[in-house]
């Protein structure tokens, strides 16, 4: 496919506008914002809790869910360690069934794949299921701009990425991308798609999205989607949606683009009974998804509907330099969402403040290992490290470990602050010795003493604002721990 | 343009260069604190199916003749005023006779073949009637199949959804059937689980049902 393309605009205001390759670094002050925005909070907080609440039942329910867990790390495992091998059996799989393969390096092969593809067609309209991966190579964006002659339409169909991409949002949410919003907010955003006032009720405003999202499918001339998984032994891509739109676009519209990271293969079709159980079970709280599609070619001889054209792009994208690596876990990830649902940080801040496609615990181990950790310098540190994130992974990803290793190998790189190498030394040295730990510990003591307030430690200046900006410190206690064993306690 | 064998090359490449080999085998404690009892057993996977249907909000009835059954779809299409249905040109439809009564009832029945633009004709259906490859006791899920005569958007585009399925298909848990497609050869191009109404919990996590797909789903087990 050869096509010069017009030089892409890639300016900062742009990049705003696209909110989502928003520079990644600054975390904290974006953090600190959200951590203060009192309807974002409590937002958060009510999606994040009843997911872990659902969570939490439908997994207890399951007796079976650790040895799923366990075989669900070894399938992926298996994959990862053979990649080229399962990629070349899904490829080939497909292609037999009369589907199209294309090998994407990264986003710039799948917009001039897709635009090619548009043009052949004489598409106007492509209708997207959600999916993860367009958003990480902002797919919509760059189409629209670099083949700004076809005058293509790209419509997000998800109710939650519809409203996201009609405010100029972005999801905030793997899979509740819009929980950063309330139905006030909702219903301002589709008046102004109405040209009327509609009411801020969650029900009229979904009807009224299933309305005018009604002609999209039945006009669109290319869907789109991801894939949750796809199966190697079978050619199979796999997708669920609780509102139907995965399936509607796959059925009605003439062609089916499928864009799936390298990393979404399983081997065999029975391996899905292990990850269909615990995909749902772990993001939603659902048991199953309303929509567990299975599509498998382009439709059938003697089928009326379904895609007559069928392509199935399988995209890299960074993903290829962590084989093998000591980051390769990270490519187990099934995008279930669970590990933001319970971390801390996030349920303070959101997705917004990570400034990534991916936000959470995943989010920043994963943005700075595809993007390069000059890009998310601070992302390794939107942690607490309390590994609420590794327990509630259903794959046993060691999230907390990975997210350690990062800044290690950013302290290697020298890209940690000087504040940070220096308090990580002085930690390191301070531990080994028991004489130091006792000086320090007091000399703590007293250096904090011009900081307290009502009883807490307040925002200090200089280079240990970082830590004390957005916390309240308690106090080091009069007396350490080793004092008082001295003392008998 | 990515050449395969260059794209291939470089993965293999790294997966059998790279020195790291994971072994962290997921060993923290995990939520699930129940005993190893083993799964579950269902004694009787239809009463579960319909149980786990009407939890969805999905409505379900056993019945015991295809009598009943094309009762069952008649009157529910009375009951919704509909003009249109549309269904799959299957022989158990066929046998199931319930074109004739519907006609007789005012509403015109559009069978799944020769259609000149499937869009057109099932978008305006008020009603999609198919049967179901199997249904799932533990989920309250029909297994639809793809194939002539079975249009996808027949159980899609249509706010109201009715399968008639009989009672020998119920079978317990979703990995039975995904059993039934495992191996290989012969997979439809599509298979699809479909549990209760289409809905969304994207706006402030309300519920809503009828978001894309149908909203209003009945399941019919005969037998």
């Amino acid at each position: 496919m050869e096509m010069e393309k017009p030089a892409r605009r890639r300016d900062t205001d742009d990049r705003r506008h696209e909110g989502i390759t928003s520079e990644v670094e600054g975390f904290n002050e974006r953090g600190r914002r959200a951590v203060q925005d009192r309807e974002l909070h409590d937002a958060v907080a009510l999606a994040t809790e009843k997911f872990v609440t659902g969570r939490n039942a439908v997994l207890n329910a399951l007796p079976d869910a650790p040895e799923l867990r366990e075989r669900a790390y070894r399938i992926k495992q298996e994959t990862i360690a053979n990649l080229d091998r399962y990629l070349e059996q899904m490829a080939d799989a497909v292609e037999k069934r009369g589907g199209n393969v294309f090998f994407a390096r990264d986003g710039e092969d799948v917009v001039r794949y897709v635009g090619e593809l548009a043009r052949r067609r004489g598409a106007k309209m492509i209708a997207k299921s959600k999916s993860m991966a367009t958003e990480e190579i902002e797919l919509n964006r760059r189409l629209e701009e670099d083949y700004a002659d076809l005058g293509l339409e790209i419509v997000e169909t998800d109710l939650g990425e519809w409203i996201a991409q009609l405010a100029g949002d972005h999801p905030s949410h793997i899979i509740g991308p819009i929980l950063h919003m309330n139905r006030h907010q909702v219903a301002d955003v589709l008046s102004g798609v109405a040209g009327e006032k509609l009411p801020p009720n969650v029900e009229q405003l979904t009807r009224f999205a299933r309305g005018r999202m009604r002609q999209k499918f039945l006009t669109a001339d290319i869907g789109m989607t991801g894939a949750n998984f796809g199966v190697a032994e079978t050619g199979t891509v796999v997708t669920v949606t609780n509102e139907g739109n995965g399936r509607l676009v796959t059925s009605v519209p003439p062609v089916h683009v499928v864009v799936m990271g390298i990393e979404k293969l399983i081997p065999k079709f029975s391996d899905l009974s292990v990850f269909v159980q615990l995909l749902a079970r772990s993001g939603t709280g659902q048991k199953i998804t309303v929509y567990t599609n299975f599509i498998t070619g382009p439709r059938g001889d003697g089928e009326l509907d379904g895609a007559e054209e069928m392509h199935l792009i399988l995209l890299d994208n960074g993903r290829s330099e962590l084989l093998g690596t000591e980051f390769e876990e990270a490519l187990y990830c099934i995008r279930c969402g669970a590990c933001l649902n319970v971390c801390p940080v996030y349920r303070q801040t959101g997705g917004h403040a990570y400034g990534s496609t991916y936000s959470g615990p995943i989010g920043a181990v994963i943005t700075p290992l595809l993007k390069g950790d000059e890009e998310a310098k601070d992302l390794p540190h939107a942690s607490s490290l309390c590994g609420a994130c590794t327990e509630a992974c259903p794959v046993g990803i060691p999230l907390h470990d990975l997210l350690l290793k990062l800044r290690n190998r950013q302290v290697e790189k020298g890209l940690a602050s000087k504040a940070q190498e220096i308090a990580f030394k002085g930690f390191e040295s301070t531990m080994k010795s028991p004489a130091l730990y006792k000086i320090s510990s007091k000399a703590g003591r007293l250096a904090q003493k011009p900081l307290m307030q009502d009883g807490s430690v307040r925002p200090v200046p200089g280079p240990l604002s970082g830590w004390t900006g957005s916390r309240d410190l308690p106090p080091l206690a009069k007396k350490s721990f080793r004092e008082l064993w001295k003392e008998g306690i | 343009m990515a050449d395969r064998a260059e794209f291939l090359e470089k993965i293999r490449h790294r997966t059998r260069s790279g020195r790291y080999k994971p072994t962290h085998a997921p060993d923290v404690a995990w939520t699930p604190k129940s005993e190893p009892a083993g799964r579950e057993e269902i004694e009787d996977p239809p009463t579960r199916f319909l149980e786990e249907l009407e939890a969805l909000g999905g409505h379900g009835r056993r019945v015991s003749s295809p009598e009943e059954a094309r009762e069952y779809v008649v009157s529910l299409a009375r009951e919704k005023g509909a003009k249109l249905l549309v269904r799959w040109d299957v022989e158990e439809l066929d046998r199931l006779g319930v074109d004739d009564p519907l006609k007789e009832a005012g509403v015109e029945v559009v069978i799944w073949r020769d259609l000149g633009d499937f869009r057109e004709e099932t978008a305006r259906a008020d009603v999609g009637l198919s049967t179901a490859e199997w249904a799932i006791a533990e989920t309250g899920s029909l297994v639809l199949t793809s194939g002539p005569g079975q249009g996808r958007t027949v159980t899609l585009l249509p706010p109201t959804y009715v399968a008639v399925v009989a009672v020998e298909k119920v079978l317990s848990t979703v990995p039975e059937a995904i059993e039934k497609y495992a191996g290989g050869g012969g997979l439809p191009a599509n298979v699809c689980f479909h549990t209760g109404p289409s809905r969304s919990g994207d706006i402030e996590m309300s519920l809503v049902t009828g978001v894309h797909g149908p909203g209003d789903v009945h399941v019919v087990l005969v037998g």
